[in-house]
């Protein structure tokens, strides 16, 4: 079986020359546009056709968000689409065959953005000299590239097409590809080749190393090699627009990509912004700074409860304040701890009707009312409606408030109540379950609060203990915390094409069974093999998945996946959807009036592809910018 | 004389190993390094971190080397001028220190300025005119300024200024000039953005200063010479610099050993609220993500300040007070 995914064709309209290229393009320091443009540019689909120029400002919380640009750039190998297809983005062309052989075609005459040709020759580089070099890759190839151990074959077939075959299925490959930290098979060689080993001339390089006073020459490459931390002006990219200040520095200044890739259907170059501007400031100055109206798209480091700030500023500062729907399947999870330490509460929370007396036991419409202005969605742990793979009772499961129910199971499983109200354990002490958190926001603690009086209902005691990031996790880790709160699911948009990872043991990541995690992270090496038959059976799956080839035997694999997950409350979900505060310049134009701000998929506002945002400086733009947005209640 | 100076430097050998040592325990006390707190930070934004790049970056800086290696190998650095490597800004200490040294420079000097400008007057006149009305009025003002929380006053005058001058909120000068080369019209922008914080930061200050001038100035004025000197009909302005306001100042003299670092450092807790590009934030951050060469050897860097203003307030007290350089010398 043979997928071919392509690009559309390009607009049938002439190629316009961007005007702050004008003057270089007249006295010759740039090609005209035609030969800046790959023959067979992609061609935005865009709401409305936009003027080139003017510069956008938005806030970061620190130099290492330089990365950002990639993630919103949003230039991939293949994408996704607001809708969560995947296509071929830098790519003209796709070819797939069986999820094991994958035909990469370039676009010809596509350039890097100093010009120079990107080519096959830069994944060969990457592939052969970068990836399985043992000083600048110890580990080898990306695990994403491994499927059962194993890496692909790799061929060049022209200039502008490349061949990853392996023995195996991958279906990890494509959406490595277009994550928001893509995996980068590529790399501008021709500027990389003058600090690589193999291709440098040693004494000069040296040198080199010696200036940047890092340790050897692999070193040096790797810092250099900068592609997703996004720190170094002088390599080349294929972004929307390049980093131009040297860092450091506490204003960052990205300028339009004379070579970019896409153009709209009247011909002009994109990106229609000439300058992206990030300065930095303390991320917890940064609500109050966009209230001033310093940022023209901001998202990132604003929170719901700084709406009501934000909106008593839009005509003051001439901003729109958007929600958008945020994607991880709850906001905040509890998540009783399977590897605990303590004999007596593992057996108690590896108990399916523990876990479901406690999850019925929680007030979600409450939580809902109280924090978010019942605007969220309750429910539990686990894909949103969006997600074309939900069904309603994977949400509900469970989910309902019923402390008779929760009482009832409670009582089956023998936890009789104290003359105090409180139950007991086995062993006579009383049923008080600590639930850390990483003291990052007080809106756990919020959560807590609400869960502990609707426990006590049940005659459990909740206490809250938040901690400092690292501390937390490693405590959990380790089977010292006995249940933890943190956000849910990360991916709750999955379609049958992603990796379902989060819902079976994978990573010691995964705060409901570190330890499982661990063992199949390590191969066994670390950790310990999952305890229970639900768990195995998740982890059976999600190795079918890996080795499935088409979208029919996906879907079945998610379904049961999703199912079982849904039965046995592996981790208990409060309320998802919550809606995020996107602050965008009254003025920019094209960007969705909803949307979804995630990371994976979504790279936050990558999949809407900000190369096609633009600022409307006419004067019918004031008119049209006051028709004030309103907050959309939940289906 | 000589002989003070001399085993004054030597002795501030030990102390700075001692302080190194000391800087470098701590920074090592909580639990992971910069890499693991990198990690989970990624992972609380939903990122994903590269494990094995991680693991190959340990390595890399000898983080799985003994803590004593990797303190001589700090140590060692420090000695030639070479401050480290900060894993945060992926550059040289020397390089992201440098470039906020200016910037913290001109808010505390112009602070200090500030404080003595406005302090010493007030100081003064409310020792002179004990108990007047202007004298309460004064004294309230000071113990208002003293009791204000400086983090709050910073936000409510960046609101304030923002609502009524426009002045961009945080930061030293408007975003358009931050990456600029200095111009008439920067200098302009950092002087219309920099008296907040030098009022913030100040009137602490400027209040214990006040304080402090006016109980020293209070305890000479009753003394014995200044009634004879009045009695002979000695000018009263004349007669108060002259005498008695230079036996107050001797604690702000032996205040300068203290002052030196400040200026290096200013006000981190401000500093952060306003968002300066000073190096108190850097400083906060850095410890707060375990980037343990930019901490430990910026902390050293101020260790290093201290010892050396101790040092010269010291001298300057010897050489301005007779009584002390002879006790000195008695001493020794």
């Amino acid at each position: 079986m043979t997928v071919a995914l392509v690009a559309p064709d390009r607009a049938s309209a002439e190629l316009q020359e961007t005007p702050i290229f004008r003057d270089d393009v007249s006295n010759g320091k740039l090609p005209k546009v035609e030969q800046r443009v790959p023959e067979d540019p992609a061609v935005a689909e865009l709401e409305t056709i936009g003027i080139p120029g003017g510069e956008l400002r938005m806030l970061i919380g620190g130099p290492k968000d330089t990365r950002m640009m990639v993630v919103y750039g949003y230039a991939r190998l293949v994408g996704y689409t607001p809708s969560l297809e995947l296509v071929p983005d830098i790519l003209k062309l796709i070819e797939v065959e069986a999820n094991r052989i994958f035909t990469l075609h370039l676009r010809k005459g596509h350039k890097w953005s100093d010009g120079q040709p990107f080519t096959a020759e830069d994944f060969r580089y990457w592939f052969e000299d970068v990836a399985q070099n043992k000083h600048l890759s110890p580990l080898g190839l990306p695990i994403s590239m491994l499927p059962q151990g194993k890496g692909p074959g790799f061929e060049v077939l022209s200039e502008t097409a490349v061949r990853y075959s392996w023995t195996r299925p991958n279906p990890l490959f494509l959406p490595d590809l277009a994550g928001p930290s893509p995996l980068y098979i590529y790399r501008p060689s021709h500027y990389l080749k003058q600090f690589h080993e193999k291709y440098a001339d040693k004494a000069a390089l040296d040198v080199l190393v010696k200036q940047a006073t890092q340790r050897n020459w692999a070193a040096f490459h790797n810092k250099l090699d900068a592609m997703y931390r996004n720190d170094n002006p002088d390599l080349p990219s294929l972004e929307p627009w390049i980093l131009k200040t040297r860092p450091p520095s506490d204003r960052f200044i990205f300028e339009k990509n004379p070579y970019y890739y896409r153009i709209d259907k009247e011909g002009n170059q994109l990106p229609y912004l000439d300058r992206v501007i990030l300065s930095i400031a303390d991320s917890k100055i940064i609500p109050a700074k966009t209230g001033a109206g310093e940022s023209d798209l901001q998202a990132r480091y604003l929170r719901f409860d700084n709406y009501t700030f934000l909106k008593a500023g839009e005509e003051r500062n001439h901003y729109r304040v958007r929600l958008w729907r945020t994607g991880p399947g709850s906001q905040l999870a509890l998540y009783p701890n399977l590897n605990v330490n303590d004999e007596i509460w593992r057996g108690l929370v590896r108990d399916l009707r523990f876990r479901r007396a406690l999850s019925l036991a929680v007030d979600r419409h409450e939580i809902n009312q109280v924090i978010y202005f019942g605007l969220a969605i309750e429910g539990q742990n686990t894909l949103l409606p969006q997600s074309p793979l939900y069904e309603p009772r994977y949400r509900s499961a469970w989910a309902r408030s019923d402390a008779n129910e929760a009482n009832r199971l409670l009582d089956l499983i023998g936890l009789v109540k104290g003359s105090d109200g409180i139950r007991q354990l086995p062993d006579g002490r009383p049923l008080e379950i600590i639930v850390e958190n990483s003291g990052e926001s007080t809106e756990q603690s919020d959560v807590l609060e609400l869960i502990r009086d609707s426990w006590r209902r049940i005659g459990i005691k909740l206490f809250a203990k938040p901690s400092q990031l690292t501390l937390f996790r490693r405590r959990v880790f380790s089977g010292e915390t006995l249940m933890s709160i943190d956000k849910g699911i990360e991916n709750g948009l999955a379609t049958a094409a992603m990796p379902p990872w989060e819902f079976a043991p994978t990573t010691q990541q995964q705060l409901e069974w570190p330890k499982w995690g661990q063992y199949y992270e390590t191969k066994g090496a670390a950790g310990e093999p999952p305890g229970l038959p639900s768990a195995i059976r998740l982890k059976e799956l999600y190795e079918e998945w890996l080795a499935a080839v088409s979208e029919e035997e996906h879907t079945r694999i998610w379904r049961d996946m999703l199912q079982i997950w849904a039965d046995e409350v592996f981790s208990i979900g409060t309320v998802a959807g919550v809606l995020q505060p996107v602050v965008v310049n009254a003025k920019l134009r094209n960007v969705p009036e909803q949307g979804i701000y995630n990371w994976d998929p979504g790279a936050y506002f990558g999949i809407y592809k900000p190369d096609g945002f633009w600022i409307d400086l006419s004067e019918a733009s004031e008119k049209s910018a006051s028709a004030v947005t309103q907050p959309t209640k939940p289906r | 004389m000589l002989s003070y100076l001399v085993h004054r430097i030597l002795i501030m050998i030990p102390t700075l190993i001692a302080i190194s040592i000391v800087i470098f325990t701590i920074i090592n006390l909580p639990p992971g390094d910069y890499f693991s707190t990198y990690i989970a930070e990624l992972q609380g934004s939903g990122e994903a971190a590269d494990l094995a790049k991680i693991n190959f970056l340990k390595a890399q800086y000898g983080f799985d080397r003994p803590l004593w290696e990797q303190y001589l190998f700090w140590v060692g650095g420090l000695l030639h001028g070479d401050m480290g490597y900060s894993f945060a800004y992926n550059l040289p200490v020397n390089q992201v220190v440098g470039d906020r040294l200016l910037m913290t420079f001109i808010v505390s000097f112009t602070t200090i300025l500030f404080t003595y400008v406005v302090a010493f007057p007030i100081g003064v006149y409310s020792a002179t005119h004990q108990y007047s009305w202007a004298d309460h009025v004064l004294t309230l003002l000071g113990f208002l300024g003293l009791a204000t929380p400086s983090f709050l006053l910073a936000l409510v005058l960046l609101y304030l200024a923002n609502v009524y001058f426009g002045i961009s909120i945080g930061g030293l000068m408007d975003p358009k000039y931050v990456d600029q080369p200095w111009s008439f019209g920067k200098a302009l922008s950092v002087a219309a953005h920099l008296w907040i914080p030098v009022v913030v930061i100040g009137t602490a200050g400027t209040a214990s200063m006040i304080r402090r001038l006016r109980a020293n100035l209070l305890d000479e004025l009753q003394k014995q010479y200044v009634v004879t000197a009045r009695a002979k009909g000695l000018h009263p302005l004349k007669l108060l610099f002259k005498y008695p306001l230079r036996m107050a100042l001797n604690p702000f003299i032996s205040d300068i050993g203290s002052l030196l670092p400040h200026v290096i450092s200013g006000a981190a807790i401000v500093s952060v609220v306003m968002s300066l590009p000073t190096t108190g934030p850097m400083l906060l951050d850095a410890l707060r993500s375990q980037d343990m060469y930019l901490a430990g050897s910026f902390l050293m860097f101020m260790a290093f300040l201290t010892v050396i203003g101790v040092f010269i307030s010291d001298l300057a007290l010897a050489v301005l007070d007779p009584r002390i350089r002879l006790q000195a010398g008695r001493r020794l």
